[in-house]
């Protein structure tokens, strides 16, 4: 040991007074809380009693106060409330509340509450609207079509594959099965996609709280497309007058539905 | 940690992999044999795959039963043929077969009547189906264990360095204790010392520290400076959320989502394109996917939180009714005064948001505000320097980021177009010295003004 060594010895064994200074000063510096945002001033500005999203009115300052809770909280609105969407005749009315109901199973099979429900098989109903409000020829089929794969790509893609064949990345990677592709429902009438799309349909849940009315109608419009490439190239007219008997058939299914 | 983390996890994920391949091989031989034979008989798996397969799976209940064993059941306890009858016309079969009827009731919703498949093609599909061997433990479940194993070596590693310094210090006073009390009768002993010598701790300190002033000087001076430098970060450091990671009701993994199964960030925050706020996703958008997807072992665990909160029943598919709400914990949060726009930013600006939150896809724990530094790493992000969720962070991009490149000749009728037309036809020596970097950035907007900002 030379002189060195033994002062530095010194002056830890001497000093311990600092050296305990020292280290509780580094293991402060060490742990770390991810739990905690850290050192705020004005911590009610940004955990507030105003009203902002995803704030829990009825907490201030980790009390709770259930009156506030009846007062403020986010509620949903009365049954009947429709948005206000301006004063376009013909966005209004492609806005408006669908006529058709969520059949009562839906509450079981979808978890669909809250909602006003018929004891009809709507979906089959459904099969007589025919018509796609938001009109297509071979003018607006471009821009429809990009719209459509817009929404498509973040709202369906992941199941029923880009190319709609029922192989998106979800039933890929074996996550997910029993995705059928598009091309396989040929059948289907406009309203009856729609009524999935909305409602849900089996393992589909119901995506009409997700987009609007407006963005499922050109969905709808997108989806044809991947069941018949020539799909908005034509005049529109022909494909809704096709298939008229299948009123017919309808009709003995709602009486047998309202026997039951 | 991340490092060391990644270099415990390497055996198992060669052991992953090596186990997917030789799965991969059996269950592709499997399959490669099917559809040899299906040249001769009916291909019963494509079959399956394009007509049943969107209610029914061989070993796990979805909208309709699991098939697997359906066809030795039928034979055990329902009228003969029954079974080819039920596929054709569930209804038909119903009236005539009361296990049919009992069968029919399983269910709350219906099968759909397949007139079209002959008695050998439902054969096919059947025997398929009870081809397909139960499956083990899938190796997610494995993977799954990834982060649970981070956490807990990470809370591991502070209480080993707590102990440490424990231990240390103990160790150190002992031995001053032992040294004082070794002197002090080595002098009693000696008979140098009678009982003024006995100096107490304190009076030693001072003796040695007036003895050492230089060193003592010099030591105190980079304590006071060392606690002043301290004291000034913590003051910085003020308001700053960087690496905020509150911990969440359910182990939420992006990366599982985002990632590997490829959902795009708009399908859970939807309301990001159309308001100021992204939004966290209701249960019923969770439920659209984990009515089928149930998980196993961890992720089961932690799937079942939904189901509790939709007041789902997972084995028979119901919702009998609701459920408690989860209670997620907010991580971005901005203060009262400030006001932050996404669809202005996401739509308008057109900015991604891994410029801000980072690459989400690949985040394997909940959600936490990323480091700046962290963000600046990400391809393609504009690099900052100031810590995220601050002014300074917001103000830094709107000085960097344009709205729009070029000059005028390229322009077409946009809404950003019409702003460079206004600027030029209102104050040409303006526009000209906004371009000067060919460029006009938010601030040159007025990005820059507190009311755009504050309210
Ligand atoms: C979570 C996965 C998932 C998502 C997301 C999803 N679907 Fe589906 N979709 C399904 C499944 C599964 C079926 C089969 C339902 C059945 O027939 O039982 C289906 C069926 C359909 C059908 C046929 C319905 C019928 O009446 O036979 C249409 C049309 C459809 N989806 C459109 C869409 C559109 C449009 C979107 C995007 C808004 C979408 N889906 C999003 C899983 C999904
Ligand atoms: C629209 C969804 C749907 C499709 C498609 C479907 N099934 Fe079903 N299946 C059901 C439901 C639901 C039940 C349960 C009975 C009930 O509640 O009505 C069922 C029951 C059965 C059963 C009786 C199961 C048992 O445990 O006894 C068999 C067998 C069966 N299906 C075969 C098939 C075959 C073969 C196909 C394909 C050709 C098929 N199903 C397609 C919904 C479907
Ligand atoms: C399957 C649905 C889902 C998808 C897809 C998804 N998220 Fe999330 N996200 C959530 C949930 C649930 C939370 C709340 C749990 C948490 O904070 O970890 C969340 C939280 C967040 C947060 C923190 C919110 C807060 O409280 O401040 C950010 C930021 C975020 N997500 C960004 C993204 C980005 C970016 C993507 C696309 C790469 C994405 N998310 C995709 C469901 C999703
Ligand atoms: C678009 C479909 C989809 C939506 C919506 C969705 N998930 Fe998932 N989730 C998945 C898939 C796919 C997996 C992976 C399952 C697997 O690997 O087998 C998964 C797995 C999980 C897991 C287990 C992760 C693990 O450790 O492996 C949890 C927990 C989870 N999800 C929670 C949620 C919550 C909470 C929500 C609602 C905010 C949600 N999910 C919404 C598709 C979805
Ligand atoms: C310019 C930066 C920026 C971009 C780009 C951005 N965000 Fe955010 N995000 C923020 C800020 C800032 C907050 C905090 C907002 C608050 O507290 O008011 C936030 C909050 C959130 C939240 C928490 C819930 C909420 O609405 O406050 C989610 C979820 C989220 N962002 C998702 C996304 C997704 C998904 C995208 C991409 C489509 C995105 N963000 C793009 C800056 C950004
Ligand atoms: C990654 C870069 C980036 C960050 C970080 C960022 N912004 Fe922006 N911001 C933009 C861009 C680009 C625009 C241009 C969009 C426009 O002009 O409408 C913009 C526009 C705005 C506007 C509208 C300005 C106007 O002229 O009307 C406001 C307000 C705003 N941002 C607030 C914020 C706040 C608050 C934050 C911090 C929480 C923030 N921004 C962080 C890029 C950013
Ligand atoms: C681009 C948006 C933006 C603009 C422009 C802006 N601020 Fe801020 N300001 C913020 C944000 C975001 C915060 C919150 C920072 C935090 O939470 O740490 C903030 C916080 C503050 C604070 C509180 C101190 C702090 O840092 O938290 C003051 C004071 C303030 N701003 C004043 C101003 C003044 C004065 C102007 C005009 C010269 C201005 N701001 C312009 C975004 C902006």
């Amino acid at each position: 040991m030379n002189k060195r060594t033994i002062y530095i010895n010194n002056l830890l064994v001497r000093n311990t007074g600092i050296t305990l200074f020292f280290i509780t000063f580094l293991l402060v510096g060490c742990v770390e809380n991810k739990d905690s945002s850290g050192l705020e001033y004005m911590p009610d500005m940004y955990r507030s009693p105003a009203v902002e999203p995803y704030v829990d009115y009825a907490e201030i300052r980790n009390k709770q106060n259930p009156e506030l809770a009846k007062k403020l909280s986010a509620k949903t609105p009365p049954i009947g409330t429709i948005p206000y969407y301006g004063t376009d005749k013909e966005l209004v009315e492609l806005m408006l509340p669908y006529k058709r109901k969520p059949g009562i199973e839906f509450q079981q099979t979808h978890g669909l509450v809250d909602y006003v429900f018929s004891n009809k098989n709507e979906y089959e109903l459904a099969a007589n609207d025919k018509i796609n409000p938001i009109h297509i020829d071979s003018t607006n089929s471009k821009e429809i079509f990009e719209e459509g794969k817009k929404i498509y790509s973040y709202m369906c893609a992941h199941c029923h594959g880009e190319k709609g064949d029922g192989n998106g990345p979800m039933v890929k990677s074996g996550a997910y099965t029993g995705v059928p592709a598009y091309a396989d429902r040929k059948d289907l009438s406009n309203g009856q996609i729609f009524y999935s799309i909305y409602y849900g349909k089996g393992a589909m849940g119901a995506h009409g709280p997700l987009i609007n009315k407006k963005e499922i109608w050109t969905l709808v419009h997108y989806i044809r497309k991947f069941q018949d490439p020539e799909y908005g190239k034509k005049d529109t007219s022909k494909v809704e007058q096709s298939n008229s008997t299948d009123v017919e058939i309808i009709k003995d299914t709602i009486t047998v539905n309202n026997s039951m | 940690m991340n490092k060391s983390f990644y270099k415990t996890i390497k055996p198992t994920a060669v052991f992953l992999s090596w186990f997917f391949v030789v799965s991969i091989i059996a269950f592709g031989s499997s399959s490669f044999s099917q559809e040899e034979e299906g040249q001769v008989k009916i291909d019963g798996k494509s079959l399956f795959k394009s007509k049943c397969s969107s209610c029914h799976q061989p070993h796990k209940d979805g909208t309709g039963p699991k098939l697997f064993g359906a066809k030795n059941k039928w034979e055990e306890n329902a009228m003969e043929g029954s079974i080819y009858l039920w596929v054709n016309n569930w209804q038909a079969a119903a009236a005539k077969d009361p296990y049919a009827q009992s069968v029919s009731e399983l269910k709350p919703s219906a099968m759909n009547p397949f007139p079209e498949l002959s008695k050998a093609q439902i054969d096919a599909i059947l025997d398929w189906v009870d081809e397909q061997p139960v499956p083990t433990k899938s190796n997610d479940s494995l993977a799954n264990a990834g982060p649970g194993g981070e956490e807990e070596e990470e809370s591991g590693n502070s209480l080993i360095w707590i102990l440490l310094g424990v231990s240390f210090i103990v160790i150190i006073l002992s031995v001053g204790g032992v040294r004082r009390q070794l002197s002090i009768s080595l002098k009693e002993k000696e008979g140098t010392g009678d009982g003024k010598d006995k100096l107490t701790y304190t009076q030693e300190l001072k003796a040695l520290a007036w003895k050492y002033r230089l060193q003592t000087g010099l030591i105190s001076l980079v304590v006071v400076l060392s606690i002043i430098v301290y004291l000034f970060q913590t003051l910085y450091g003020i308001g700053v959320v960087e690496g905020y990671q509150p911990s969440q009701p359910i182990a939420f993994p992006h990366s599982v989502h985002a990632g590997k199964n490829g959902i795009d960030c708009k399908y859970c925050h939807n309301s990001v394109m159309k308001s100021k706020t992204a939004g966290i996703p209701t249960v019923n958008v969770c439920m659209n996917c984990h009515k089928q997807i149930q998980g196993e072992d961890e992720a089961k665990k932690e799937i079942s939180k939904i189901y509790n909160a939709a007041g789902f029943d997972p084995t028979s598919l119901y919702s009998p009714g609701k459920g408690q709400p989860i209670v997620w914990n907010k991580v971005h949060s901005l203060p009262d005064h400030v006001y932050f726009n996404h669809s202005q930013h996401v739509v308008v600006g057109g900015i991604d948001c891994k410029q801000c939150h980072g690459d989400m896809t690949k985040m394997t724990e909940t959600a936490k505000v990323w480091p700046v530094k962290e963000l600046n790493e990400i391809e393609g992000n504009i690099k900052l320097t100031k810590p995220t969720l601050t002014m300074g962070w917001c103000i830094e991009c709107h000085d960097k980021k344009e709205v729009s490149k070029g000059s005028l000749d390229t322009k077409k009728d946009g809404y950003y177009d019409e702003i460079h037309r206004r600027l030029l036809n209102n104050d040409k020596e303006l526009y000209k010295k906004y371009l000067k970097d060919n460029k006009v950035s938010v601030k040159e907007l007025g990005g820059w003004e507190c009311g755009k900002c504050h309210y």
